[in-house]
């Protein structure tokens, strides 16, 4: 084979791989995020091979000129896949598996069970994880003290995504979707904070049978460990404040 | 297809223009929050996280609105120009419409709602992120004229929804110049705004009432 046959062969089976894209796609994000962690178990379930780039928010590293120049709102997880800038980890999520999925297993194109799927990543966005923001976060960054009215308000989004929970192998379809793996990040996260799950039989079951689905994916080492480690940031917060 | 809503909701407000975009006809059945209408338990049966708007068509019930505006646009829309059928155009309206949800309408939760509620506004921090999300807007909608893409989607219709709620408690929408461009013409443009200003105009009522009891 000439050297020019053998190189155009070789850049369409690159491109063959990459679904017709030059170059993979580059992932901003920081390790301990629980929505860069969602991202990241996708990549790894569709094998999407990111270029990862850490912006420390710690550091205040997503400030930067050029990250503003091209987020705006300045958060993470970003993705830049060949000039499509997205943020927003549950668009991301849907993007990932419409550009790179094999089929649309994790986010259906079924109409009714697609708007289960959206209407579970919206709870997850508006109540469930914004909930445990509102809750841990204060305490985790700032060394605020733990407000039992925003426990109570937690605790009913628990106990809601329970009850949707109930009589369903997953939250949106007969099978796990994207939805599931955003409320898996959430959930793994309470778990981690101590989050008393036991009343939540549903939902301890469910979060079983997801862990279970997620373990070839590098689930403890993208997920539980982070989740584990933002619980051991809280609780070294909780100690300087008792002390 | 029947709409549980309440005229005053953001996302109630949301679905009617949608639905008006659309051409359909909603059954339409208002809930009273504050008499605790959506705690019955028929509609609890519906929606276990019991709140509004949640939509049920022909058994199936489904609730967020921003989950409902889609599912309206993919089942009943005559062609995908409100939520287009492209990925990469697509990513970017759900993107726009997490920020509503997240920022914009969340930081409308955060400062002004429980004035109307209770006569008391949020915090400065909480002002500040009113601030930021109007900013974040004002960028996105830079050399734009829609939230999203060259035409009208889903993402304006919730976001009009949003901004106009700012404009009815006298946030100053004249200082984001993008945005006020953008919403001159939204209202112009969107498909059931009468209606949607209507609802607002029951909200304008209610924030009235609260201004005039702290003088």
């Amino acid at each position: 084979m000439s050297d020019t046959k053998r190189i155009v062969t070789e850049f369409v089976y690159c491109l063959l791989l990459r679904g017709g894209k030059m170059s993979p796609p580059v992932l901003y994000y920081l390790p301990p995020s629980p929505p860069c962690r969602s991202i990241l178990l996708l990549a790894k379930m569709l094998d999407i091979d990111f270029e990862l780039k850490i912006v420390n928010i710690l550091e205040g590293e997503q400030l930067k000129p050029d990250f503003v120049a091209m987020n705006p709102q300045h958060c993470v997880p970003t993705m830049n896949d060949e000039g499509l800038v997205l943020w927003e980890s549950r668009a991301i999520l849907s993007y990932l598996v419409a550009a790179y999925g094999k089929s649309d297993q994790l986010y259906p194109t079924d109409i009714r069970v697609r708007a289960l799927v959206d209407q579970r990543l919206q709870f997850d966005l508006g109540t469930l994880y914004m909930r445990l923001t509102d809750y841990y976060f204060p305490t985790m960054f700032i060394g605020a003290p733990l407000d039992e009215g925003k426990r109570a308000k937690l605790a009913e989004a628990v106990g809601w995504l329970n009850t949707i929970l109930e009589g369903r192998q997953f939250s949106a379809a007969d099978h796990f979707t994207i939805a599931d793996l955003t409320l898996l990040v959430t959930v793994s996260q309470l778990e981690a904070f101590e989050f008393e799950l036991r009343p939540y039989k549903h939902i301890r079951q469910w979060l079983d049978r997801c862990k279970d689905h997620m373990a070839p994916f590098d689930y403890e080492e993208l997920n539980a460990n982070k989740a584990n480690m933002l619980a051991d940031m809280f609780k070294a917060k909780m100690n300087q404040s008792a002390g | 297809m029947d709409f549980y809503y309440s005229p005053r909701s953001s996302g109630s407000r949301t679905i009617i223009m949608v639905a008006k975009a659309l051409g359909l006809e909603l059954n339409k059945k208002q809930l009273r929050i504050t008499e605790g209408e959506h705690l019955k338990p028929e509609f609890l049966k519906l929606n276990p996280q019991h709140t509004i708007p949640t939509l049920v068509d022909n058994g199936f019930a489904i609730w967020e609105s921003r989950a409902i505006a889609v599912y309206l646009v993919e089942k009943y829309g005559k062609d995908d120009s409100l939520f287009p059928n492209d990925p990469q155009k697509r990513a970017l309206i759900n993107q726009r419409l997490y920020f509503d949800m997240g920022t914009l309408h969340d930081s409308f939760m955060k400062y002004y709602y429980p004035f109307i509620r209770t006569g008391q506004l949020g915090n400065a921090e909480n002002y500040k992120k009113v601030e930021a999300a109007f900013e974040f807007l004002d960028i996105f909608l830079e050399g734009q004229d829609y939230v999203a893409g060259s035409q009208l989607t889903v993402a304006d219709i919730a976001i009009l929804s949003s901004v106009s709620t700012f404009e009815v408690v006298e946030f100053d929408i004249s200082k984001y110049p993008n945005v006020a461009r953008w919403y001159a013409n939204a209202k112009k443009i969107t498909p059931g705004w009468d209606e949607n200003w209507k609802g607002l105009l029951q909200m304008k009522t209610m924030y009235e009432a609260q201004k005039a009891s702290l003088k």
